[in-house]
């Protein structure tokens, strides 16, 4: 008996021991900070700075897509995805392209919830256009974009632009990965921390709307945390001119913009008013800053690494860079 | 007559609620501390709200979901998962409010090529965004031109460059567009500052006569004091 009870009250210390040591981090850290932010380091604090914003502006993003990929989980039957799935690849790819004017959700957004469709039964196509496309051809960004360049020449091909080169990547890279199965696209063994994937039918559909949400949150936050840190890493010691030095070298430029668009890691929302500050450079390069940048960023790459099996960030990268730089300088030509 | 099971408390559910909470008193704090500015611009400020909102009812939502119908364990490893996803918040709330300073300033120079702001009309007051329109602008550097010898009254942090003279520093303040990851700095430099006077990344307020001189604006300082950190450290545009 006082055996029993020894080894009861030894796993109720072990059940409360990790999360006292995981608070005594917290404020570990939390010192740490307040003591080097204080001792004057610039590095630091501009780290410190640009990894708090980029999470504050990315973070409710996320939420939202994980509330909207469970009301898919809990409340859309699995027969509507399976009917979809019957629809010809050619008609579903631009069908979830154009999803985003159903469901407006950013680039943070739109990771969990192209997870759920493939997990609900979406075809690895449809449900990937859906995920590239959405943050870009919504309505509530094309009309930012529309503002930003509101007055100059360019407005309307860098709108047009924008959606028809943003819906022609998407589908590029859904044509791509089309061929894989939703295994083989899916990260392998990835259950999301929290683990309440256990929840059953058993359980009120309130229970099990709230169980996912989290699941979702607490699995997509990590990567998002992980990418942030890795864009502030890129803002504080990357200096900046170096993307300015090539704003007049064609090709060159193009390039330069997507890759600062790749470290900036902004939000779909609000990159307009970014790229039409760059002035110097040209249409193309403005056109695939916009293009590539919800598509591939340092914070997406971690969210697609921690959600997508190995290659896929390789592919993603690959086609979004090629068909859109391709696309913008052919869009220039015609139009600019 | 079968009896439905049990309902427990989910220690793992809890974990994940915790999460939820920090997060949602993080956006709480920003909203309420007025600290928004520190991280977004105003076109991006509705976020928190935003987020402070909807954070708190997926936390309400899973609080009323903390009974489970079976017994949960909550490993170890989800305890420092769960943990590493609050590190920000615990970043966050220990920083002090302060803006972005000098070190930033040297990387994020308006010279990387970005310009924001448009030409100032006739009889409009000369402000630091339209000193960074100029930068760029063949248009807003002729207005600039034109309103040389005007007063000026600019507010910004000090920044030095190797070399300078004792009575010169760079008045520098930043504009941001989205967040503090898209933000450049705009530079003056002020001559006849008081030497020795003011700290680096110290807010200064500067009034005299302003000179554009090719790329760059010089104000003749006739008056430099300190001043505290502006509740909008950046500028919007």
């Amino acid at each position: 008996m006082a055996v029993a009870e020894a080894l009861e009250i030894r796993q109720r210390t072990r059940a409360w021991l990790g999360p006292v040591l995981v608070v005594g981090a917290l404020a570990g850290v939390g010192l740490l900070v307040r003591t080097i932010s204080g001792a004057g380091l610039g590095a630091v604090r501009t780290f410190l700075l640009v990894f708090g914003s980029l999470l504050v502006e990315a973070l409710p993003f996320i939420l939202l897509g994980a509330a909207v990929s469970a009301m898919i989980e809990v409340f859309v039957p699995a027969s509507v995805f399976v009917r979809l799935a019957r629809l010809p690849r050619g008609l579903q790819m631009p069908v979830a392209g154009l999803g985003g004017f159903a469901f407006p959700v950013c680039e943070c957004g739109s990771v969990p919830v192209a997870r759920r469709l493939l997990l609900k039964g979406l075809t690895p196509a449809a449900a990937v256009t859906f995920m590239l496309a959405a943050p870009i051809l919504n309505p509530v960004v094309l009309v930012a974009t529309a503002i930003a360049y509101r007055g100059r020449d360019v407005l309307w091909p860098m709108v047009i632009g924008r959606a028809v080169l943003g819906l022609v990547v998407a589908m590029a890279v859904g044509w791509v990965v089309g061929s894989r199965t939703r295994g083989e696209l899916l990260r392998a063994g990835r259950h999301p921390e929290g683990h309440d994937h256990h929840a059953g039918p058993s359980e009120g559909r309130w229970s099990r709307y709230f169980g996912q949400l989290a699941d979702d949150f607490t699995m997509l936050a990590r990567y998002l945390v992980i990418g942030a840190a890795v864009a502030g890493a890129l803002q504080t010691f990357l200096p900046q001119q170096i993307i300015g030095s090539v704003a007049a070298t064609p090709v060159l430029d193009v390039v330069a913009l997507m890759l600062l668009a790749a470290a900036l890691s902004l939000c779909s929302e609000s990159d307009a008013f970014v790229a039409a500050s760059f002035v110097q450079f040209g249409m193309a390069a403005q056109l695939s800053f916009l293009v590539a940048g919800p598509m591939v960023d340092a914070k997406l790459i971690a969210l697609y690494a921690g959600t997508f099996g190995r290659g896929f960030v390789r592919t993603v990268v690959l086609v979004v860079f090629a068909v859109t730089l391709a696309g913008s300088l052919w869009i220039q030509v015609a139009f600019g | 007559m079968s009896q439905a099971p049990a309902r427990s408390w989910s220690p793992l559910r809890a974990a994940s609620a915790a999460a939820l909470a920090a997060w949602a008193a993080l956006f709480w704090f920003l909203l309420l501390s007025g600290r928004t500015s520190l991280y977004l611009a105003s076109r991006t400020a509705w976020v928190v709200p935003v987020g402070a909102i909807v954070l708190t009812v997926a936390l309400l939502g899973r609080l009323a979901t903390l009974k489970a119908p079976r017994t949960e364990r909550l490993p170890g490893r989800t305890v420092w998962a769960l943990g590493f996803i609050v590190l920000p918040v615990a970043i966050v709330l220990a920083l002090p409010p302060t803006s972005l300073g000098s070190f930033a300033a040297s990387r994020r120079s308006l010279s990387a090529g970005f310009a924001t702001a448009s030409a100032i009309d006739p009889g409009d007051r000369v402000t630091l965004a339209a000193v960074a329109a100029g930068v760029w602008s063949e248009e807003a550097r002729r207005a600039l031109v034109d309103r040389a010898g005007s007063r000026v009254t600019f507010d910004g942090i000090v920044t030095r460059r190797e070399g300078s003279p004792a009575d010169e520093f760079f008045l520098t303040r930043f504009i941001v567009s989205c967040c503090v990851a898209d933000a450049l700095s705009v530079q003056v430099r002020v001559v006849g500052a008081p030497p020795g006077k003011f700290a680096e990344d110290q807010w200064v307020r500067v009034s005299g006569a302003f000179y554009p001189v090719g790329r760059e604006v010089v104000v003749d300082a006739d008056q430099v004091r300190a001043i505290p950190q502006p509740k909008d450290p950046y500028l919007n545009v």
